[in-house]
């Protein structure tokens, strides 16, 4: 029996294909339906809900704010953090890939009980501050917005670092030495022409950092508390509590709109630039 | 010659890399402080030790259910996507099929679709068609979001394996299978190892999926601890948190041994 080319890929391929579809594409378009399903036939009445109550914009603008700050804080440290990488010696950024990986791959839930250990009013962060005398005795971080983002860029800082990473060991060195032999100081060249170069790495970073940090419940709901809800917060609590499937079904469209309006304009740019 | 670095931005960079180490690695070194601790109170500095928690661990009917569920699902979701995403890959790389490019896109996206956007998704389909969900839930979904690393990884080396091997095998006779089975495999089988590796340490940490899709009975060991931690956190919990950041430095660095951390991290 013989077999083509053509049909030993097909084959190869089919079986991750199927299960792609059948598993990933059609949940996702039961959840669109659904984010649209009235006792009546289709309505948007879930979508008015949410966009029409003070309460969820202010989640929603929460949210957008919050990603915001988490992924510029996460930049600010991840450039300087992976251009330090790429320069030290082979040894060297063996542990400092160690460093970033290590709390990369431990699980969300246990990283952000050591914040709960860390924040909480006996714990070492506000016993510190209160020995210092800056703060009050009942002084605490947690159930702030502060914590949220404490907890947040310490979770997606390693993301933005190995996106910059990536780029910035992929440029050329000899532009560095150029730019220094011609008259450039040290910080000037990295702002004239390794910062410039770096923009992909970064940008590509900014948009996972911010989509990982809108789309987040888990950190944000231990360290922030129910008081302070964001809007994956929101959808959990819409399909765990309330069990309001069709409203927690809009505002995961509501949240999957936003993240492709964001990722939109970089994947044509990006697709312009390799082709 | 070039001009070396000036000191003071060489010793800022060296207090920057310890400051955010620090920041990086306190979570992870304060767990393991306090499932030492003497204290039943969770408290950091730890007092005293003792490896109490540790026993009180293993003697939790609760945390060893948990601790037995996750491990299977790990283990299933491994081998699913170790054979689904290495079959993908191999398929992937040769570039022969058509729409190729598109298909790679496809088969990478559940990396960039927020993982609660597909919990939710599959939460309302399982139901509607199957009702409750089971373990079977948690293996598909799991399998579709750890396949694409598996992919990656095999991908990367296979791009660097030498082509013409397959070529030079055919031409000595070997036929499909025996070329799939003596040549491309062990081409594959670093980043395969690695991408398994990724596939069980995702699965078994993962908490997102697992908190959409469990029910009472069915409760993997990140939901226990997400449980605790809303309610009632003691050192137990401290003590189980660490034996997971013990197995992924272990992975960690079979994952090392198998590809190299350093190209991972530049992929």
């Amino acid at each position: 029996m013989t077999m083509t080319d053509r049909a030993e890929n097909t084959l190869l391929i089919l079986p991750g294909l199927v299960l792609l579809v059948l598993a990933f594409f059609v949940p996702i378009a039961q959840m669109l339906v659904l984010s649209v399903a009235g006792e009546n036939g289709p309505t948007l009445a879930h979508f008015q809900r949410f966009l029409s109550d003070p309460y969820y914009l202010n989640v929603l603008w929460r949210t957008v704010r919050l990603s915001a700050i988490i992924t510029l804080i996460c930049a600010l440290i991840g450039f300087p953090l992976a251009y330090i990488m790429a320069h030290v010696s082979a040894r060297a950024r063996l542990w400092l890939v160690i460093m970033v990986i290590l709390p990369l791959m431990t699980s969300v839930v246990v990283r952000t009980f050591g914040w709960m250990v860390l924040l909480s009013r006996s714990g070492l962060i506000p016993e510190v501050l209160r020995d210092m005398g800056l703060v009050g005795r009942n002084f605490s971080l947690m159930q702030t917005e502060t914590a949220i983002v404490v907890g947040m860029v310490q979770v997606l800082l390693p993301f933005m670092t190995l996106s910059i990473l990536g780029v910035v060991t992929r440029i050329d060195r000899r532009l560095e030495e150029a730019a220094r032999t011609m008259g450039c100081g040290f910080l000037q060249t990295l702002r004239t022409v390794v910062l410039p170069l770096s923009a992909p790495g970064i940008v590509a970073g900014s948009l996972l950092v911010f989509t990982l940090s809108a789309s987040s419940f888990v950190t944000p709901n231990l360290l922030g508390g129910s008081r302070i809800q964001v809007l994956a917060a929101s959808i959990y609590r819409s399909v765990t509590q309330t069990l309001d499937w069709p409203f927690a079904a809009a505002q995961a469209v509501i949240l999957f709109v936003g993240i492709l309006v964001l990722l939109m304009p970089y994947a044509r740019l990006s697709g312009r630039t390799n082709g | 010659m070039v001009k070396a670095v000036p000191t003071p931005i060489r010793v800022a960079a060296i207090l920057f890399v310890i400051l955010t180490g620090v920041f990086l690695l306190a979570p992870l070194v304060v767990i393991a402080g306090v499932s030492v601790s003497e204290s039943q109170f969770i408290a950091f500095p730890p007092t005293g030790f003792s490896l109490r928690w540790y026993e009180a661990v293993f003697s939790s009917d609760a945390y060893l259910s948990a601790a037995w569920i996750s491990l299977r699902v790990a283990l299933l979701v491994t081998v699913t996507s170790c054979l689904i995403g290495g079959a993908a890959a191999i398929a992937l790389h040769r570039r022969k099929l058509p729409f190729s490019g598109a298909l790679s896109t496809l088969f990478l996206s559940p990396l960039v679709l927020p993982t609660i956007i597909y919990a939710i998704g599959m939460l309302m389909l399982w139901s509607a068609l199957f009702g409750p969900v089971s373990i079977l839930t948690l293996w598909v979904s799991h399998t579709i979001v750890t396949t694409p690393y598996v992919i990656r990884t095999t991908l990367a080396v296979l791009s660097e394996s030498n082509p013409f091997l397959e070529e030079a095998a055919q031409t000595m006779g070997a036929n499909r299978f025996q070329r799939l089975r003596l040549v491309v495999l062990p081409q594959c089988l670093p980043g395969l190892a690695a991408g398994t590796f990724f596939a069980f340490n995702i699965s078994f940490d993962e908490a997102v999926l697992a908190l959409f899709l469990r029910k009472p009975g069915m409760t993997t060991l990140p939901v226990q601890i997400y449980g605790q931690l809303e309610f009632s956190p003691d050192p137990t919990v401290a003590a189980v948190s660490t034996i997971m950041i013990g197995l992924t430095v272990l992975l960690i660095f079979l994952i090392d041994r198998m590809l190299g951390l350093q190209r991972f991290a530049s992929t």
